[in-house]
């Protein structure tokens, strides 16, 4: 590419409109050009100005704990934290229907004003059992059903991510556990742990699990989620006391 | 577009103690630039819970990668306006490769690099005046800068969507590009990074 070519092609080049493969050969161009490309260098940076004419939306605010709660369980790249992860389990979800984090049901105050007694208990039984997935075939059904049952009294947190989704449920005194469908398979080397993180950022382990045939795994957490203001779930190849790896769900602890 | 240098000021600080680790200062850097990212998200998207997704992503990117923000190289609201709109044009893409949103952060930092040019208008500005800007240009140039910007279309993919030839796509923007400066009222080209030196153009990749 000549110093024609990327003079014409400036303007997509700066929009980031233009191949892989020119804009590397536009990279490589400027390695030995000594030429100004004035058109260049009045065309870069026009991203943000383009960006910034947007009209802003807020958006929900639920969206700003999830935020925090995933940077919470996120460790930084240039801290020292290990940045490679192990292949994140296929899982069967449209990419594009990715769950939204604590919208609606991740609140823990709508999560308690659900958390009504009377069938409770025997739908917990029941789903544990599995003997209700025929039934209700819709999973967030089936999560809400269980979440409303379980709870029963109890602080229920509404967890998803890439490893699956659910519900942790508080049972003061005795731990908490950890209920979700969708569990995302992992090659036999791995493992899922879960981590409560303080508000420190400090991650605990609380305990792993490795995915069944069972259609909803139901796991012992092994705290109080008291204290704790993030729940975490990493990949890993054994069971550890750091997360070595990004987690593959991040959801926030409050009310 | 604030024109309040202390904001300027106060970002490069919020970027300094990201990078020590503090996650408040990610929560005021959120509370000031969440809108603004929602708003590119959303005009990129089309769909409010995948704008939503695509900001959460965002700021956890620049959370996780702050150590590769450099304040000489351009704004952290650019870098991080960069990363959104970068990660929402890779959500909507589905035939083309990705985006290679990893490179793509590293590369926001070039595109994005200190411009005067297009700094000062950000800075000045209003988006209501920049909006009018962008919306004085020709149709034919609109077209092409929203198609490129916004849906992430290379400019041969332009010259196919809207019938005309490559160098007619590429010219639209070109005379967009130079259109928007006339209407904005930006002096010539200033130094930017590339006048460093080759070597800036070689950490592109990295």
């Amino acid at each position: 590419m000549n110093c024609h070519d990327v003079d014409e092609i400036a303007a997509a080049f700066a929009l980031g409109a233009v191949e892989v493969n020119e804009r590397r050969a536009i990279e490589q161009h400027f390695e030995t050009c000594r030429e100004p490309h004035v058109e260049l260098r009045a065309a870069l940076g026009v991203g943000p100005m383009l960006a910034a004419s947007t009209e802003p939306m807020p958006p929900d605010e639920a969206l700003r704990d999830r935020v925090m709660a995933t940077a919470a369980a996120t460790p930084q790249e240039h801290r020292g934290f290990a940045t490679a992860r192990p292949v994140a389990p296929t899982i069967g979800r449209d990419r594009d229907a990715r769950p939204r984090w604590l919208s609606g049901w991740g609140s823990s105050t709508l999560m308690r004003g659900l958390a009504l007694g009377g069938i409770a208990a025997t739908l917990v039984l029941a789903v544990v059992a599995g003997t209700l997935w025929g039934q209700l075939r819709d999973r967030e059904e089936l999560l809400r059903a269980t979440a409303m049952a379980i709870a029963n009294g109890e602080v229920a947190y509404r967890v998803q991510g890439e490893a699956g989704s659910g519900y942790l449920v508080d049972t003061e005194g005795s731990g908490a556990t950890l209920i979700m469908a969708g569990v995302g398979e992992l090659p036999a080397e791995l493992l899922y742990e879960l981590w409560l993180i303080d508000a420190e950022g400090v991650p605990i382990p609380a305990g792993t699990f490795r995915p069944t045939t069972d259609e909803i795994a139901v796991v012992p957490v092994a705290h109080d989620l008291a204290g704790f203001t993030t729940f975490a779930v990493t990949i890993e190849e054994e069971p550890v006391e750091r997360p070595t790896t990004d987690p593959v769900m991040v959801a926030p602890l409050q009310g | 577009m604030t024109g309040d240098p202390t904001q300027a000021i106060d970002d490069a600080v919020l970027a300094e103690r990201i990078s020590s680790g503090d996650r408040e200062a990610l929560g005021a850097l959120y509370d000031r630039y969440a809108a603004m990212a929602m708003g590119i998200a959303f005009r990129v998207v089309r769909d409010r819970a995948q704008a939503e997704d695509v900001v959460h992503d965002a700021f956890v990117a620049a959370w996780q990668k702050i150590g590769r923000f450099e304040p000489s190289r351009g704004t952290v609201r650019a870098w991080l306006m960069t990363i959104v709109r970068n990660r929402a044009i890779d959500r909507i893409r589905t035939i083309r490769p990705s985006l290679e949103v990893e490179a793509a952060d590293q590369q926001s930092l070039l595109r994005t690099g200190a411009n005067p040019t297009w700094d000062e208008a950000v800075e000045h500005l209003s988006a209501n005046q920049l909006r009018l800007a962008v919306a004085k240009l020709p149709d034919e140039q609109r077209t092409a800068v929203e198609l490129a910007f916004f849906r992430g279309h290379t400019y041969r993919e332009i010259a196919e969507i809207t019938g005309v030839p490559q160098g007619t796509a590429s010219g639209r923007l070109r005379l967009a590009l130079a259109k928007l400066r006339e209407s904005l009222q930006l002096t010539d080209a200033a130094p930017i990074t590339i006048s460093s030196g080759p070597a800036t153009w070689s950490e592109v990749d990295r």
